[in-house]
């Protein structure tokens, strides 16, 4: 193979960073092994033939040809193809074309060149979608992150919100649970509620998505999770084209009562016109988990119990005896290495002048790395678009999903009602799996089901059908002025089996249990607006107006039979065990939405932008005499570049300051809260016979509203050296009020609290993002990095001492929400050491013994109790940061993306277990009790373990309570284009990816990045799904 | 073509959203609303129901935890280790508990109060309805200021007088009650409707309010607070019912089998299908497989929680006590060993026997809350306060002994009332543990702090009320704290 000359352009290599050293070195390792001597040159007249395409390999006509320093160029036909005679094979070819990068390409003595153009990023005529309608990035007036497909995640993202991870600034995107097709949960610029949601308003093209969890139930005896699988995994990924997100109240007061918390815009690819292109990509990975917890092997677990024992702790008939066959690693035993993720995308575009379609189909199958887990997607894409008239087009988004989602227990469940992973870290390892009889062992000493019976025998699989689009009509009246109705609508019917075998402790209590539940959620969408645009002169306007309408309908139904003759029935014949002991329920629901929208942007001399919006939003939710809130927002900005005063410059490329403010609100709090009704209430028994009965609901609040926030945005964009480097900085304050806080009230009312309109919380925080090609030569580098700093705080929450809250296992109370304290701070116990011999012990009352963890007096009255607890951290980073750097040389192109967070803590409650174990006879993290105090190993860190609880529980301690900061290097990715290789396939991509490589941390859990919480404003790390470390192959064809 | 379109457009939006307040009123598909529901008996059985559900606390483990473990962890009949329990049990256990004690709130104050409410939304809509007669009226009218009386009477057992929310119309920030309020008004609601209640057995489902209970909960409520004499006349007047009678097997009686029988006057119903009793997965000792003695398996789970008795009290039953025999004290573990759980305050109360059809660990195992040999042993305790030792109170002693295997005990064998009063309360604990009768027990015998201090713990005279949860405090200014919290 021959090579092109190597042009640096060293003009602008100021984003390089000293940090980024080791960068540098990895280019020049590539540059070395690839180059090779540059060929003889030869002195005759050629003719040079070849085939210029785009980057995803389409031939490009109309390209301009030329030699450079000469006359001589043409231009390439209808296919692509050029032909141009020059008098020796020395000089360089520049190829040229409007939208495109021009690429100078020495001849270098060959006769074909085949080249292929990138689009030219030129941002600022990028069109940007924003809430009903799109507009130029250079006109944006809002606080609008846009991520477009070649930059998303290049890893195994099965859901869309995994593509977004730490590519936008002051989104911060947290993985629930590592599960396959897991949880995510995305806070955008903080959180500002404390009990509606703080996730964001998804939209597709145009529809709100309904992003409830279909069936958040578990089943019988199979533990809750707070971390329901992602319901957006049931979407392609490989589908969208772009995700917007609007993060200040310019871009989001028209999304009104449900744009608090930000929105989230997706769009999929649309049809280009042209001949039939099919295109095919697709990859296998390989997952094993990327970490383990570090608990004691058996022989550690034998000779530390046995110590302790001997101490005086635990009690004699705990004694540690014997190790079965070796004993057992539990989280070996049911954890899998090697699981295979794969995932195929055939996509069929084209159309003629006037209609264009694109059909997309995909299978997503990924294997957990905890046994019989698993998720699988089959899913279909239609879109299209035709302009019947001139005047009149007409579209349809339609997309239908099947989903299987296989699991086993994992959850915050203990002790009896453990999963398989709180099992695998605290079953006894000095037992194997099964005993000699071949059941599965038990442990006398715990109540913990073995981890393997968990994993077998409790099994459940979700099956759910998701079918969602709009079709859209836009009729011109007069020129400028669009009439738009959309209509759109969303059916997810899902149904869950679960199944408790009789080999389990709950299985064999009951005679086997099987659950069916099953959910059908429904929402349609009307809406209608008139899009008015025109230039008078030196003004230029466009105003929207309209009225959209959405109603949503949750039905939900469960049967729960017990006492089965056989397992080998599983859920299929749920009839048939006892009778008496079947139970069935249903539930059905549905809120609506009817609200009235305006926008107007009004843009003097192409300097001076001006967007006002408004929003009267309607909802079910609200009390009577509340239903309807008024959402504004007005935004200005200065397109400083276009000054005259800037036209002497050449620094700065675009400039542009932004100010925005803006009201929001935030209507989900589920439904009926301003009613007064009655529903069932605790079962009594009467007669011998369970009864149902009827209670109140809640004390109905008829004033109910919204919460509001009101978000100030001040921001500049830049671009510097012709838009090398580009950049925006947003500086942000939301602050929330009537904020719903659930008071409480005299309970002998019936009811403990009343849901009210009386807190108030503000975020803030600063937003960097930087773009920047720092070589654009033969060999590339780009570089882009985003950050964001966040400072929540309460500040009111209606006069009520402050809340504590939170639990997780046996740990309660685990943070505080008072005035003046980032919300959910951490509260609890200053660990200050270990009590040693030769202390002082007169100054404490609480009957300490050497070996004994000390915890700090803060008030001072030698006694540690409730009134000694602090704030240990909270769970909102300091700063959020992403940074992914491109590297491309000839053919090849490599990614490396690397993220992390700062300053975040995360309670460890696995660790809880550790340094209170509920009992003795349970596995520990290693490292504490190999390394505990003894008098001869009088340590300052790790208490004896002898009599763990005999200071009562303070379970959440500056122990427990750890750093979860974060540096992970997520993805690399090697990719190699084929050029043209043959006619059929226009061109092919070959690459190789690592997930999840590396993470710097601190933590000692099982992952800093999850939060098997479930809610990013709250993180607590519990008998987490591992993470997984993947290798992945992939290919990328378009014929 | 444009006209057309513009039609469309605007006829569709004209259509939907005309009328929108309307179309924002909420549809509570799954829930009923107060119209059309609670002015049929159905609909205001259906919330009585919710009021006997709450005053029994059988759902969410809470008469198990709240009413029986709670009152005998601070007593000298058990304690506890172990399981997410042990976190509320070492303060009780200990005398370190306070205010935010979450128990406190969510199973002593909580369901009391949610009876309390229930019954009063029963009493504020008895008149609504449509297709009652008179007497079923003011049948279900008794019923519910049943419930409420005796809900006021545990509430104030626990924490003293307290709020009496006697109406769902009541301003919501009451002040607590006097004393003497507070006692009047359980002992008038009580005598008002024992005479509408129905003669025991005679009500119209098992469980179901009944004169006897009425009479039976005024007893006990005149005994705690040292109304002797009338004690003493309503426990005449219940024997006098000839209604109630000792079932003759005590080891039998707390097998679900057994149950409504003529002892047990007032029970938190419990049943297999939930709600259920779920006292045996606490008690069963780690690895249990089998009791050697009887055979009995483990049905359902062993909870982590370790309900354990205390050697004080098991090694004071006589040996021929057959009242022991619901106490294990050696087991075959998993492994098959036997392990022996005496001498070490380790034997565990298998009153509640397991239900052979036990699901999901709970049991169908009433859990009774009144029984007959209650109502004997509070005449002869009234008699022998008003009187000191003396016959009638030794003959009603007898009954209950008879039937435990013992020998009877004598007149002479008590020189003095202190004497007296000191038997019945050993008596009274072998005869009701686990039964969440001790604290009050030996409250009344003045003997809850001294004994707690005997036994080494730091407690403190004001503890003799629990004190009000904070949550409470914080619903509602107008609450003064127990003194000494």
């Amino acid at each position: 193979m021959t090579t092109e000359n190597i042009i640096f352009k060293h003009r602008n290599d100021r984003t390089g960073r000293r940090s980024q050293r080791w960068v540098f070195a990895l280019i020049f390792l590539l540059l070395y092994t690839m180059s090779s001597p540059v060929m003889a040159v030869q002195a005759n007249t050629r003719t040079i033939r070849g085939h210029v395409t785009d980057q995803d390999g389409n031939a490009l006509p109309g390209v301009s040809v030329s030699l450079e320093n000469s006359t001589r160029g043409t231009t390439t036909d209808a296919k692509g193809n050029y032909a141009l005679t020059v008098s020796n094979t020395k000089g360089t070819l520049v190829f040229s074309f409007i939208g495109y990068t021009t690429r100078r390409v020495v001849i270098g003595g060959r006769t074909t060149l085949n080249v292929s153009l990138t689009q030219k990023v030129s941002a600022l005529n990028q069109l940007v979608v924003v809430g009903y309608g799109t507009q130029k990035k250079s006109d944006l007036t809002g606080a609008i992150a846009s991520i477009t497909s070649k930059d998303f995640n290049k890893g195994v993202a099965p859901s869309l919100d995994g593509l977004i991870q730490g590519k936008a600034a002051g989104v911060r995107v947290v993985q629930n649970s590592n599960e396959p097709g897991g949880g995510i949960s995305v806070d955008i610029r903080g959180a500002s509620s404390i009990n509606a949601g703080t996730g964001p308003l998804y939209v597709i093209d145009g529809l709100p998505l309904d992003n409830s969890v279909p069936i958040g139930a578990t089943g019988q005896s199979f533990v809750a999770t707070r971390t329901p699988r992602n319901p957006l995994a049931s979407l392609n990924p490989a589908d969208i084209a772009s995700i917007e997100v609007l993060k200040d109240a310019s871009a989001t007061a028209i999304y009104g009562a449900r744009g608090a918390n930000g929105v989230v815009l997706i769009t999929t690819k649309s049809g280009k016109t042209g001949s039939l292109s099919v295109s095919y990509d697709g990859y296998v990975g390989f997952q094993s988990p990327a970490h383990t917890l570090d608990v004691l092997t058996a022989k550690q677990y034998s000779s530390v119990l046995n110590d302790i024992i001997a101490d005086g702790g635990g009690s004699a008939s705990e004694k540690v005896t014997g190790i079965e066959d070796g004993g057992t690693d539990w989280q070996e035993a049911v954890f899998k290495t090697g699981a295979r993720v794969q995932n195929h995308n055939l996509a069929f575009q084209g159309g003629n002048g006037k209609t264009s379609y694109r059909v997309s189909l995909n299978y997503f199958d990924q294997d957990g790395i905890v046994m019989n887990t698993s998720f699988k997607r089959y899913n279909a894409r239609f879109n299209l678009r035709s302009h019947i008239s001139d005047k009149f087009t007409v579209g349809v988004h339609f997309n239908s999903s099947y989903d299987i989602n296989n699991y086993v227990p994992v959850g915050f469940g203990i002790n009896e009602n453990a999963g398989v992973l709180y099992a695998a870290f605290n079953f006894d390892p000095t037992l194997a799996i099964r005993d000699s009889a071949g059941s599965y062992q038990r442990s006398p000493y715990i109540t913990i089901d073995n981890p393997v019976a968990l994993a077998e025998g409790k099994r459940g699989v979700q099956n759910s059908y998701r079918t969602l689009g709009t079709i859209f009509g836009e009729y011109r009246i007069i020129p400028g002025l669009v009439a738009k109705l959309n209509l759109g609508g969303n059916v997810t019917n899902s149904r869950k089996d679960v199944y408790i075998s009789r080999f389990t402790n709950d299985g064999a209590a009951a005679g086997g249990i099987a659950t069916i539940l099953t959910s059908v959620n429904s929402n349609y969408l009307a809406e209608a607006t008139l899009n008015y645009s025109k230039t008078f002169g030196v003004h230029h306007i466009n105003i929207l107006g309209g009225a959209t309408t959405q109603k949503f309908i949750d039905n939900n139904s469960n049967a729960t039979g017990r006492n089965y003759v056989s397992d080998v029935t599983f859920t299929n014949a749920i009839g048939t065990g006892d009778p008496t002991l079947n139970d069935i329920g249903s539930d059905k629901s549905s809120h609506r939405l009817i609200s009235f929208i305006g926008r107007v942007n009004y843009n003097l001399l192409d300097k001076y932008l001006l967007t006002a919006t408004l929003r009267a939003d309607g909802s079910s939710r609200f009390g009577e005499n509340r239903k309807f809130g008024y959402f504004p927002s007005l935004a200005g900005a200065w397109k400083i570049d276009k000054e005259p005063f800037m036209k002497n410059q050449s620094v700065f490329s675009s400039l542009k300051i932004r100010a925005s403010w803006g009201r929001t609100g935030n209507q989900s709090i589920g439904n009926y809260h301003s009613l007064i009704t009655y529903t069932r209430g605790p079962d009594a028994v009467i007669g011998e016979q369970p009864a149902t009965t009827q209670e109140p609901a809640r004390l109905a609040n008829p004033g109910l509203i919204w919460e509001t926030t009101e978000q100030t945005d001040i921001g500049i964009d830049f671009g510097l050296w012709e838009g090398r480097l580009s950049g925006t900085m947003d500086y942000y304050r939301k602050h929330t009020f009537n904020m719903l806080v659930d008071l409480p009230i005299p309970t002998s009312t019936g009811f403990n609290t009343k849901l009210s309109n009386v807190g108030s919380i503000r975020n803030e925080g600063w937003e960097l993002t930087l773009n920047s090609v720092n070589l654009d030569g033969a060999f590339k580098w780009s570089t882009s990095v985003n950050l964001a700093t966040l400072k929540n705080r309460v500040l009111n929450i209606g006069g009520i001492p402050p809340i504590i809250t939170g639990g997780a296992g046996v740990t309660p109370q685990i943070a505080i929400i008072e005035p003046g304290r980032t919300l959910r701070s951490y509260y609890g116990y200053q660990v200050t050491g270990v009590w040693q011999q030769g202390d002082d012990y007169s100054k404490t009352k609480d009957g300490v013994v050497p070996g004994d963890l000390k915890y700090k007096d803060v008030n001072g009255d030698s006694t540690v109790n409730a009134a000694d607890r602090v704030i240990l951290g909270n769970s909102f980073p300091k700063l959020t940061w992403g940074l992914s750097n491109t590297f491309g040389y000839k053919n090849f192109q490599l990614d490396i993306f690397i993220m992390g967070v700062q300053g975040v803590s995360m309670l460890n409650n696995n660790l809880v277990d550790t340094y209170f174990p509920v009992n003795f006879r349970r596995n520990k993290f290693a490292k504490p009790y190999l390394n505990r105090w003894t008098p001869e190993n009088p340590s300052d860190k790790y208490p004896s373990f002898v009599t763990p609880l005999d200071q009562g529980q303070k379970l959440v301690n500056s122990y427990t309570v750890q750093d979860a900061s974060y540096l992970r290097l997520q993805t690399v990715r090697l990719s190699y284009t084929f050029p043209h290789i043959r006619k059929i396939i226009r061109s092919a991509t070959l690459y190789i990816t690592g997930q999840n490589l590396l993470t710097f941390t601190k933590y000692q859990g099982m992952d800093p990045a999850v939060n098997t919480n479930g809610d990013a404003g709250f993180n607590i790390d519990y008998n987490a799904y591992p993470a997984s470390i993947t290798t992945m192959i992939g290919v990328n064809v378009n014929f | 073509m444009k006209n057309r379109c513009l039609y469309i457009v605007g006829m569709c939006s004209l259509l939907l959203f005309a009328g929108c307040e309307k179309q924002l009123q909420e549809q509570p598909y799954s829930q009923l609303v107060p119209g059309n529901f609670i002015t049929s008996v159905s609909g205001i059985t259906a919330v009585l129901y919710a009021a006997y559900a709450q005053e029994g606390e059988l759902s969410g483990q809470k008469a198990v935890k709240g009413c029986i473990a709670t009152q005998e962890w601070c007593t000298d009949l058990m304690w506890e280790t172990s399981g997410s329990d042990n976190r509320i049990a070492s303060q009780i256990i200990d005398f370190t508990w306070d205010a935010s004690t979450p128990w406190f709130f969510s199973m002593l104050w909580a369901p009391p109060y949610a009876a309390i409410a229930d019954a009063n939304d029963v009493l504020d809509n008895i008149g609504n309805l449509k297709d009652a007669t008179d007497a079923q009226k003011e049948g279900l009218t008794a019923e519910a200021r049943f419930i409420r009386a005796i809900s006021y009477e545990h509430l104030y057992s626990w924490f003293g007088p307290v709020p009496l929310r006697k109406s769902t119309s009541d301003t919501l920030q009451l002040t607590r009650a006097t004393d003497d309020e507070m006692k009047a008004f359980i002992a008038s609601e009580l005598l008002a409707v024992i005479p509408e209640l129905p003669d025991p057995g005679k009500e119209a489902a098992y469980g179901r309010a009944n004169k006897g209970a009425a009479m039976g909960f005024l007893c006990k409520f005149y005994l705690n607070t040292r109304q002797w004499q009338k004690s003493a006349d309503v426990a005449k007047q219940i024997m006098d019912l000839d209604y109630y009678q000792l079932f003759p097997d005590y080891e039998q009686l707390f097998h679900v089998e057994n149950e409504r029988n003529k002892e047990f006057m007032w029970v938190r119903q419990a049943s297999n299908l939930g709600p259920g009793n779920v006292w045996m997965s606490s008690v069963y000792p780690p690895g249990f497989k089998e009791d050697p003695r009887t055979g009995q398996k483990l049905i359902g789970q062993n909870f982590g929680a370790q309900y354990r008795l205390l050697d004080g009290f098991y090694d004071s039953f006589d040996p021929k006590d057959t009242r022991q025999n619901l106490i294990l004290t050696s087991y075959i573990n998993t492994q098959g060993k036997l392990i022996s759980l005496l001498n070490k305050d380790n034997t565990r109360s298998f009153k509640y026997w397991p239900d052979p059809n036990n699901q999901n660990n709970q049991g169908g195992n009433d859990i009774p809350e009144l029984r007959y040999a209650d109502i004997l042993l509070a005449r002869a305790e009234a008699l022998n306060e008003l009187n000191g030792p003396n016959a009638e109170s030794i003959d009603l002693i007898n009954k209950i002994r008879e039937r435990a295997g013992l020998s009877d005990i004598a007149l002479a064998d008590f020189p003095s009332k202190e004497a007296l009063r000191d038997h019945v309360l050993a008596e009274r604990g072998w005869e009701f543990y686990s039964e969440g009768l001790r604290r009050e027990d030996l409250l009344r015998m003045g003997k809850f702090i001294p004994g707690a201090v005997a036994r080494g713990k730091n407690a403190k005279p004001f503890q003799k009320l629990f004190p009000i949860p904070l949550q409470a405090m914080d619903s509602n200014p107008e609450l003064v704290q127990n003194t000494g919290y």
